[in-house]
């Protein structure tokens, strides 16, 4: 019998992350995280920066850090947008941690030397989304 | 008859000459490569977030919110992304003749040199002139875009359009004037992206989609943004692989230009140095001649 499946992509300004057939998806929105499967109703909801949990056709389980943005589910088709993605069993915790750390003092800093509101709009984006890669990175453990 | 020294000469300054358009075409070449593969791989995105604002705008009886609704138009507000740098063919004089027809209420902002000087010498109404590096990041577009709809949000300018060079292909490159905001007629924007990226039209069920969070005015300003500053940034590396790539024929039409003066003038200097050769030998021969 044929499986039940659900096109997830994930796209960024710079690309189409993910693509696969999948079999479910468990998205972080604003009013917390929902499972996607096959068949679902037609959403819309904002994203919050954290992990896409996927399980893919063979049951394997792969783990994406997102940032903000929005999902859009019609058509079998699961859209995520969002300014940016990884899949994080590619990296290394290292480089994680240095991220973070980087991200984090680079906040700091723009708090204390009143930057532009957006600029630090960005830093505290890019801080979460570090933040979630490192929470996905756990999971895949 | 010019000496055959002379002609050396210009040999060598039209050899250095080639030489350095040869390396100018080649350097345009793989920018262009760059700057068309960079510009295609955002469609994906401009694409769903076009379908995300189209649903959302879908669940309201009338949008109120500023984006989508047509004012009066007093001041047009006009982005024209210009080059910084010349010798690029005809390109940036194709793009200010676009100009010649919009009316001089219209308010400009600039990006590149050659943009803000044809503007401030034809006493256009400049607003700003922006610069952006060689490989802009979204991040150098966003002040750009946060300078237009504080202008829009202000009323100094009553929409957004921008000018810029769509590319084509490698030998055409044509000036273009978009309009992106306000954002009134979202069926033209939609199939008007669609055109623009060569794809079908996606056939999407018009199925009414839930839609799970509150505040949706914020949102929609929030995507409308979002759009703004997806569709410049993909104009504007547009742009630059025109820029590129009328660069790389411009120069590939004058390192042509140049291996023909140099035919030229090679078979004016053999015939030269002949000539001479034969005055010599009828000199000797007549001297000897007369011995």
């Amino acid at each position: 019998m044929a499986k039940s499946l659900i096109r997830l992509e994930i796209v960024t300004p710079g690309g189409v992350v993910y693509s696969e057939e999948v079999e479910h998806a468990v998205i972080p929105t604003a009013n917390g995280k929902i499972d996607i499967l096959q068949h679902h109703a037609p959403l819309i909801d904002r994203l919050v920066p954290a992990d896409v949990k996927v399980v893919d056709r063979d049951k394997k389980v792969d783990y994406l850090a997102i940032g903000s943005g929005f999902v859009e589910v019609y058509a079998e088709k699961i859209y995520i947008i969002t300014d940016q993605a990884i899949l994080v069993n590619e990296d290394d915790d290292a480089e994680i941690e240095e991220a973070i750390k980087r991200a984090e003092e680079a906040l700091e800093k723009g708090k204390n030397s009143n930057f532009d509101e957006a600029q630090l709009q960005v830093l505290e984006a890019a801080a979460k989304f570090e933040q979630a890669r490192k929470l996905a990175k756990g999971k895949t453990r | 008859m010019p000496n055959t020294r002379d002609i050396r000469n210009r040999i060598k300054g039209v050899k250095s000459t080639r030489q350095i358009t040869r390396a100018m075409q080649m350097v345009a070449t793989s920018k262009m490569k760059k700057a068309q593969d960079e510009a295609k791989t955002g469609r994906p995105y401009a694409l769903i977030l076009a379908d995300i604002i189209v649903s959302i705008a879908d669940e309201f009886e009338e949008i109120t919110q500023s984006y989508f609704v047509q004012k009066p138009i007093k001041h047009r507000g006009i982005l024209v992304i210009g080059t910084d740098k010349g010798l690029c063919g005809a390109l940036n004089g194709n793009l200010f003749r676009k100009l010649n027809d919009v009316e001089n209420s219209a308010k400009f902002i600039a990006v590149g040199k050659r943009a803000s000087q044809f503007l401030s010498r034809t006493k256009r109404d400049l607003l700003a002139d922006f610069s952006l590096p060689d490989k802009p990041t979204f991040q150098d577009v966003r002040k750009i875009v946060d300078f237009l709809l504080r202008s829009y949000d202000e009323g100094t300018i009553d929409t957004i359009e921008i000018l810029y060079t769509g590319f084509i292909n490698t030998l055409r490159q044509e000036p273009e004037l978009l309009r992106l905001l306000p954002l009134n007629d979202l069926d033209s924007m939609t199939q008007k992206l669609h055109e623009r990226f060569g794809e079908p039209e996606h056939t999407a069920p018009k199925d009414n989609r839930e839609i799970l969070f509150e505040n949706r005015d914020a949102v929609l300003s929030e995507l409308a943004g979002l759009y703004l500053k997806q569709e410049i940034f993909q104009l504007v590396l547009e742009s630059q692989a025109s820029e590129h790539s009328a660069r790389m024929v411009a120069m590939k039409t004058a390192t042509d230009n140049a291996g023909n003066l140099i035919d030229d003038l090679t078979l004016q200097y053999n015939r030269a140095r002949q000539a001479a050769i034969t005055q010599e030998i009828l000199e000797i021969s007549a001297a000897s001649f007369t011995n």
